[in-house]
């Protein structure tokens, strides 16, 4: 394959998956919603995945505080740990940890699930039984991911910020009450707000490329594979681009 | 349907933890900022305010008191900073308190330092402008210490030198040599011994002195009998009769004089015979040769006479009776 060749196929695959965010927007959004499905994917989605995000935040938040802490000593600034700890968790670690987390486990399930359905044609019996599949299938997913991911991402934080308590009392002795003051002094909306923000956009762009690979799955058993793998993979990508995005968007606004 | 039923209540659990946690960042962080706190708003105008802004502390006494609302430029000189107060602080800060814009530890954060002052005053009201005071900013710290660095240096040069001309100098050799220290031991032990002697020597005179005072000794009798003094007052007098005299006979033996002299320049009487005519002295002179001549003489016939044995016993008797004169002479002046 020319270069030339997978530019043009890179551009068909961009143009496809606009087209299928347009069409959520377009179907997935109007009346009437599959209601049950949607808490039944949102159980799925969000508590299901708790354990896995709060065990990477956990030991992101205690191993965060332990490196940073020598470098934080040799310039007699140990007492601002909490706070450089605490920021780096709201505002960057946290909210990407926790979607790249969770576009490992979700978007892989979503991208296989649908790609197995789309192979052994469930997808095409649904249209005939009078379902509309996008609805029902892909509306309700994108919804929960996007509306779920935050609130991963807040009770990530949370359990990251308590392993960062127990990362500096492991070197050093610090008050619960004293770091949560620290934590929560050098925090503020323009900390907080963005970066929860931006937690709803990966958690889109997760669903909806999980959805996308899934729902475009060709060649039998091993295309579900490869939606499954390339549903992760472009997830995670998308994530720091819009990662990227965000920071820019926020600073251009004046909140950083 | 019931496992479904859990499922949700699962869910309903997460999503509303995960809401109650975003609320309570929120609640905590806006309470922070004093968002939910009430209107309370004090002013300050300050000259430079060191890099405050909008959002920085303001510490009452050091206590968190509220922020830094707005930040006004009014003009050239002047800076209207509005501050939100804390509703449980407020009722606490008087009219005449101070502000001041301070630093969080070295480097940190700006704050606005609020501080009472003594003396009564009212409590403030919404919109009060407080005092406001200057602080010295880092530069002009730093300015300041550059200066007394300096001096600093050049004081430490100078007592650098100072230091070794007193190195090099005689006196520290002095003050190192050992034997002078103790020469100087042993001075001071004579100096005490000396002291001491002369308190016993002082105590002896003081004694004395008692003693002359109540009359013991002779002393004491010579200075308190006051016969003594009568006598030697009668002798002042005859003394004083006697220099009289003396002195009048020195006039007359004076007047004496120059009437001798008189005599002698004007070539009167017989001194100045004597004195001055050649020819009797040569005269003189001659017959003092023959008298001499004539003395020998008679000398040579008195040995004559002694040895005769006519005159032998008057001369022994002469002898014997001065031998006997000389011894008497004698007894009288070992008795005395």
């Amino acid at each position: 394959m020319s270069l030339v060749i997978r530019f043009k196929n890179f551009l068909d695959e961009t143009g496809n998956i606009a087209r299928f965010t347009g069409r959520f927007f377009s179907v997935g959004i109007k009346p009437r919603y599959e209601h049950k499905e949607f808490f039944n994917q949102c159980y799925i989605i969000g508590y299901r995945s708790l354990p896995l995000v709060g065990l990477t935040a956990f030991i992101m938040g205690l191993v965060l505080t332990m490196q940073l802490r020598p470098s934080l000593v040799d310039y007699g600034v140990e007492s601002q740990l909490p706070v450089m700890v605490g920021l780096a968790i709201v505002r960057e670690i946290g909210p990407v940890i926790t979607a790249l987390i969770f576009a490992g486990k979700i978007g892989s399930s979503i991208g296989a699930e649908l790609g197995s359905m789309k192979v052994t044609e469930q997808i095409d019996a649904m249209t005939v039984s009078g379902i509309k599949p996008f609805k029902y299938l892909v509306a309700t997913r994108v919804l929960a991911t996007t509306l779920m991911l935050p609130l991963l991402t807040i009770l990530g934080d949370a359990i990251s910020l308590f392993g960062a308590y127990l990362g500096v009392n492991i070197r050093s002795v610090t008050s619960f009450d004293l770091f949560f003051l620290q934590v929560f002094k050098s925090l503020d909306f323009s900390d907080v707000l963005p970066a929860i923000t931006k937690t709803l956009f990966f958690g889109f762009a997760v669903g909806i490329v999980g959805c996308y690979k899934g729902f475009n799955s060709t060649k039998g058993t091993q295309g579900v594979g490869i939606s499954a793998n390339s549903a992760v993979v472009l997830s995670s990508v998308l994530i720091f681009i819009i990662d990227l995005l965000a920071v820019q968007i926020t600073e251009l606004l004046g909140l950083n | 349907m019931g496992n479904q039923k859990v499922n949700n209540i699962k869910l309903g659990a997460f999503v509303l933890s995960g809401l109650v946690l975003m609320i309570f960042a929120f609640f905590i962080i806006g309470r922070n900022n004093n968002i939910f706190g009430n209107d309370f708003k004090l002013k300050v105008r300050f000259s430079n305010l060191n890099g405050l802004t909008k959002g920085n502390n303001v510490l009452f006494s050091g206590l968190q008191a509220g922020t830094v609302k707005e930040i006004e430029l009014i003009n050239d000189s002047t800076i209207e900073v509005t501050m939100q107060i804390n509703s449980k602080v407020k009722s606490f800060i008087n009219k005449n308190a101070v502000a001041a814009v301070g630093t969080e530890g070295l480097m940190g954060n700006k704050v606005v330092n609020i501080s009472p002052v003594k003396g009564m005053s009212q409590k403030v009201a919404e919109g009060d402008l407080l005092q406001a005071k200057n602080m010295a900013n880092m530069d002009e710290i730093i300015e300041k210490l550059a200066q007394t660095n300096n001096n600093v240096a050049s004081i430490s040069e100078v007592l650098k030198g100072t230091v070794l001309r007193i190195d090099s100098s005689a006196i520290l050799k002095l003050i190192n040599d050992e034997s002078i220290g103790i020469s100087l031991k042993s001075s001071l032990e004579n100096i005490y011994k000396m002291t001491s002697n002369a308190n016993k020597m002082t105590i002896g005179l003081n004694h004395l002195v008692n003693d002359i005072k109540k009359g013991k000794g002779t002393a004491g009798l010579l200075l308190t009998d006051t016969l003594v003094a009568g006598t030697l007052k009668d002798a002042v007098v005859q003394i004083r009769a006697a220099s009289v005299n003396a002195n009048s006979m020195t006039l007359q033996l004076n007047k004496m004089v120059k009437d001798l002299s008189h005599d002698l320049s004007n070539g009167k009487g017989p001194i100045n015979t004597l004195l001055k005519d050649s020819l009797m002295a040569k005269n003189i002179s001659f017959t003092m040769e023959n008298l001499q001549k004539g003395t020998d003489g008679f000398n040579q016939n008195m040995e004559a006479l002694k040895h005769n044995f006519l005159f032998r016993g008057y001369f022994r008797k002469l002898e014997r009776q001065k031998k006997e004169q000389q011894a008497e002479l004698l007894k009288a002046t070992q008795q005395r």
